[in-house]
């Protein structure tokens, strides 16, 4: 916020320090055997994940995530009126998506107002999510979804996905079914499911053939892809393969996020019974 | 997005037509319209290129500048893209109305070029670490008729491969910096190598099918479409769902290896025309944006 004077703002410019440390060798990702934390290669691994739904109590609906270091956490509002009156089409609700990183997420400090960058993963959440909500069912009304990244540890836009559709389900908005989001790291010939922030990375520098990372979000129920949106360069058969992996990587993470929302309707008591 | 307002007849009738293969305008499933393509068509940039797609018209500058490079990437220059929904291609886009769509245009091509081997950035190099060139991208948006992506990309590649950017000498300065000399002559110019600029093509699912190059009409009656940025090689180096409605994982597959062949074949044409605009130099009839 440039504007906020009452804020201390440091120097107009100041650099990290990781500019300066040496580069941890990211280009070559040992090309066999066992990842960094001690998954393999080419298999269906993601990371263990850790799910709760209502944590912000002045939320509708809230959800949080903890995938490896990857922390995110997501608050539902709405549907209440909407704000824009010029849209014609009023027939339909209208879902917002906001997706941010906190300025301290990322090894790197990142601005606190919102980049191009942001922008576009909220549109990826946005669309994401767009065709599981029955938005016929809320006329005239908006739904905001708010998705805050606490810590980055890579797969940030797979689980912010999963983490939204979780804080809809939580608020009690009508879905078809829940979004799941799983992305993969291409390396070369195999691939990385679930990528950490320094796998992730390790695509932009290294030069060799099908280095790129392909995120999908996928309703398991109604096996329909929802998502898609790959980065690097990529076979065309690599694609289809990375799809097919992510969409396993969904199925894996599905009975977890069942589990937590089930938990959490259990924990609000019996729902109320309407006249 | 520009829409059109379509009756339940007229959209039934375009699905029927689409499912036999037949569309309202006479093509076939994966053909495109009528592309003109006219490059040199500004001037005051470095390259430029005028693309029209059916109704859709788009103009492509480029804009070499010199600029510090990256810390992340020293030995290389960089791209920037900009496109512009201006009011002129409909009326939604006034103000700020455009925003949003430009801003999605843009990070997709940012994400199209955000590989190794689209454009050698080493060559735009000019010294490490202290100077390289910066190309800015510039696309604006003259008339809106569907398949924005693939009118932008052929654009872009065409521009592209029109620009010509100054040799620059450089020699030891008096108080030992480096100093930087333009060339006197102005035909002295490096020219970029475009042979890996992937074109993007949007494929429309329209009921049971997917269509290329879709009109407004035809956009209408989907609810998603699949963007695919294919290289020469078929290597696709983006692909992003776009539109409100879901994929089945299947026609996900059937329209990934469609994009590829239709990305593929679309290549060939376009840097055979390129070079035979060149090489009638001088004696070409300019165009430009009456024709």
């Amino acid at each position: 916020m440039p504007t906020d004077t009452k804020r201390i703002r440091g120097p107009e410019v100041s650099h990290s320090l990781s500019r300066f440390v040496c580069k941890p060798d990211t280009t070559s990702l040992p090309s066999d055997g066992a990842r960094a934390d001690g998954r393999s290669r080419d298999q269906v691994d993601v990371r263990p994940m850790f799910v709760r739904c209502g944590l912000v109590s002045q939320a509708k609906g809230s959800a949080y995530i903890e995938a490896g270091d990857t922390k995110l956490i997501c608050c539902v509002y709405g549907p209440k009126e909407t704000e824009r009156k010029d849209e014609t089409d009023m027939k339909c609700g209208r879902l917002f998506a906001d997706m941010r990183f906190a300025p301290f997420a990322c090894p790197e400090r990142g601005p606190w107002i919102q980049g191009s960058q942001e922008k576009d993963l909220s549109l990826m959440v946005l669309e994401s999510l767009q065709s599981a909500v029955c938005l016929h069912k809320y006329p005239r009304s908006q739904i905001d979804v708010n998705v805050m990244v606490l810590e980055n540890s890579g797969s940030a836009l797979a689980h912010a996905i999963t983490c939204a559709s979780l804080a809809l389900a939580d608020a009690g908005i009508e879905m078809y079914g829940l979004v799941l989001g799983c992305s993969i790291r291409q390396d070369g010939d195999s691939y990385l499911i679930d990528p950490t922030f320094l796998e992730e990375c390790g695509g932009c520098q290294s030069s060799g053939e099908n280095q790129g990372s392909l995120t999908v979000s996928f309703l398991p129920n109604l096996n329909q892809i929802s998502g898609l949106q790959s980065d690097g360069e990529m076979a065309e058969g690599t694609l289809a393969a990375g799809v097919r992996a992510c969409i396993e990587g969904c199925y894996k993470l599905y009975p977890v996020i069942q589990q937590a929302l089930i938990k959490a309707v259990r924990g609000a008591g019996p729902l109320p019974i309407e006249s | 997005m520009a829409t059109v307002q379509l009756s339940e007849a007229e959209k039934v009738y375009v699905l029927h037509g689409i499912r036999d293969d037949l569309r309202v305008d006479g093509r076939s499933c994966e053909d495109y319209r009528h592309v003109e393509i006219e490059t040199d068509v500004v001037s005051n940039t470095d390259g430029s290129a005028k693309v029209t797609l059916g109704h859709t018209a788009v103009l492509v500058g480029v804009k070499a500048e010199m600029a510090k490079p990256r810390p992340a990437a020293p030995e290389e220059g960089y791209l920037e893209f900009f496109v512009d929904c201006s009011a002129n291609a409909t009326p939604k886009f006034e103000g700020r109305g455009g925003e949003e769509l430009g801003m999605e245009l843009t990070n997709t091509l940012y994400r199209v070029f955000n590989n190794k081997h689209s454009v050698d950035l080493g060559s735009l190099c000019i010294s490490p670490g202290e100077h390289c060139w910066l190309l800015y991208v510039d696309v604006l948006l003259l008339q809106c008729d569907g398949n924005l992506y693939d009118a932008i990309s052929i654009g872009i590649k065409a521009a592209l491969f029109n620009t010509r950017i100054p040799k620059v000498l450089i020699s030891e300065g008096e108080e030992g910096g480096t100093e930087i000399e333009l060339s006197d002559d102005p035909y002295d110019c490096v020219r970029l190598a475009v042979d890996n600029v992937p074109c993007m093509v949007t494929l429309c699912k329209v009921g049971p099918r997917y269509v290329v190059d879709a009109t407004l009409q035809e956009k209408a009656c989907s609810v998603a479409s699949l963007i695919m940025a294919v290289t020469p090689a078929g290597t696709c180096t983006c692909m992003r769902k776009v539109g409100g409605g879901s994929l089945d994982p299947e026609s996900v597959f059937e329209m990934t290896e469609a994009g590829k062949r239709v990305g593929k074949s679309l290549h060939g044409p376009l840097v055979a025309l390129l070079s035979q605009e060149e090489s009638l130099g001088k004696k070409r009839q300019k165009v430009g944006f009456l024709g």
